[in-house]
């Protein structure tokens, strides 16, 4: 075999992924799960709520059991869910002595007690559910795919548009309150925006990883970052390099989409923190 | 002449703890007062009423006639602790530009001048996380005199701030006061800067213990009912 026909074999091995039309929908459907939850997450993070990302993603179990159970579309009723979770957080921590912690992780149990209670009523095997749990590329459908454009859209749209006035309530609320803004409004805003992130990224890398692209992107790229836009701009390109470098080792690999997304991430992870262990001790040398 | 701030019989409580009892004083535009009291008197209990962050459970507070809430965008307010995640690059003119996205919107070049006004200038693009207590406050004042707000509150702006430091900033503030008849309301625990620069002092211990001048007002007698027993005061000769 000549040098040409292995770089044809090649080639046509690396093109092969384009000849599905699940491997599309899970690409388009990662790019924008990607660019909503890296830019979201850099405001989670900021605000110190990434947990919030796991509790409602946990919790929506409740909601997605439900739709199973009696036969609806999971991912719409996960969507309604999500938001009435967002608001009941943020009511449990603005009205209540509970701190955010506390508040999500009873949210987080109640859901998932919840799910697991209306599941004891389903007979046999779900398979869905386990798709739901973990992540699966293969049944990303295209109203899923619409589904997650769409949301992707609306709340990426509003972010630009009201950028400014929510990194204001996100990093300083009194001086926000001071200048006339509705802080709530805000809060609100990001509350729903990152619950409806979440459950829109479930079927690409599931309920129990899905946290993880809300915070790693944002993780990495404070490391690199030296003001507030360029951090949001590096966690968006960053999320979206990690969902699609972990989806091409997920389908070459034959591994779990979840899995292979959140141990990119992880590896991206500690190779920022070595660079920046290694920059900082070079510095102190030099210095 | 019209009180500028006219605070009625305020009372404040909160988890059924009356944080704040009977408290009532007036300020003329264009003073400085001074709130004095020892931990926990409600220093910064009565300042959040002030800009309307928290409602008053009994009595009312008037800025100009209006409710703070209705007042707020005239207010500047410097907290005693800014807390915010330090892991998080946001640079000095991105902190200082925050607020353009309100009414109060304001040319980027102004960044500079005032934080030339409160000499950091050279603070502009360094990271908020990187700067050291004194800076920190020079900007948190700068932000307050970019938009020019009518009322100037500051929650112990010299906390963790060496003595020379210290001096800067009420220097500062005086000259804010000075230049532009901004009211000022300023939380200390130094008495000799409460002498200097306050027209005004507040003493507070939950209940409003005195209210007036400074060398009428502190003294022994105050200053044993406000900390108690074995406080003194030492005038130098």
């Amino acid at each position: 075999m000549d040098l040409e026909s292995l770089y044809i074999i090649a080639i046509n091995f690396m093109l092969e992924i384009f000849q599905y039309s699940f491997m599309w929908r899970a690409i388009i459907a990662g790019i924008f799960s990607a660019l909503l939850l890296g830019s979201l997450g850099v405001f989670a993070t900021t605000r110190k709520m990434s947990f919030m990302g796991d509790g409602v993603a946990h919790a929506s179990l409740a909601g997605i059991a439900l739709a199973i159970l009696l036969g609806w579309a999971p991912m719409f009723v996960a969507i309604i869910f999500a938001i009435f979770i967002a608001i009941l957080i943020y009511i449990l921590e603005k009205k209540s002595n509970l701190s955010a912690d506390m508040a999500i992780s009873i949210i987080f149990t109640g859901g998932m007690a919840l799910g697991i209670l209306f599941l004891s009523y389903y007979q046999g095997y779900q398979p869905e559910l386990i798709s739901y749990l973990f992540g699966n590329i293969l049944t990303i459908s295209n109203e899923d795919l619409f589904t997650v454009i769409t949301v992707s859209l609306i709340i990426l749209t509003l972010l630009i548009i009201f950028y400014r006035r929510i990194l204001f309530s996100t990093f300083d609320p009194v001086g926000a309150y001071l200048s006339g803004l509705r802080v709530f409004l805000y809060d609100i805003f990001l509350y729903i925006a990152i619950a409806i992130a979440v459950i829109v990224s479930i079927k690409l890398v599931g309920i129990v990883l899905v946290s993880a692209l809300l915070v790693l992107p944002s993780a990495i790229s404070k490391i690199f970052s030296k003001s507030f836009k360029k951090l949001i701009i590096l966690a968006s390109i960053l999320s979206i390099i990690i969902v699609l470098s972990g989806l091409l080792i997920s389908y070459y690999l034959n591994l779990p989409s979840g899995s292979a997304i959140v141990l990119v991430g992880i590896l991206f992870f500690i190779l920022a923190s070595l660079f920046k262990v290694i920059k900082t001790s070079l510095n102190r040398k030099n210095n | 002449m019209n009180p500028y701030i006219e605070v009625k019989n305020l009372d404040y409580s909160y988890n059924n703890f009356l944080a704040l009892k009977n408290i009532s004083f007036d300020v003329f535009k264009g003073e400085i007062i001074a709130i004095i009291g020892p931990n926990g008197s409600g220093k910064t209990t009565l300042l959040k009423n002030l800009i309307g962050l928290y409602v008053p459970t009994k009595g009312e507070i008037k800025i100009s006639n209006l409710k703070p809430f209705a007042y707020r965008k005239n207010i500047a307010y410097v907290p005693q602790h800014f807390s915010f995640d330090s892991s998080t690059p946001i640079t000095v003119k991105e902190f200082m530009g925050l607020e353009r996205c309100s009414q109060h919107s304001h040319k980027p070049n102004n960044i500079s001048r005032v934080l030339n006004i409160v000499g950091a200038s050279k603070l502009e693009s360094k990271a908020l996380a990187a700067l050291s207590g004194g800076q920190f406050q020079r900007v948190m004042i700068a932000r307050a005199l970019l938009h020019e707000k009518e009322l100037l509150i500051l929650d112990e702006p010299a906390t963790g701030i060496d003595m020379a430091g210290e001096q800067t900033i009420y220097d500062l503030i005086e000259k804010i006061n000075r230049e532009r008849n901004t009211t000022c309301v300023i939380v200390s625990h130094e008495l000799n800067i409460v002498s200097k620069y306050a027209k005004k002092v507040l003493c507070l211990n939950k209940n409003m213990i005195c209210y007036g001048k400074p060398e009428k007002v502190i003294n022994k007698d105050t200053l044993q009912e406000m900390y108690g027993l074995g406080v003194a005061l030492y005038h130098s000769h």
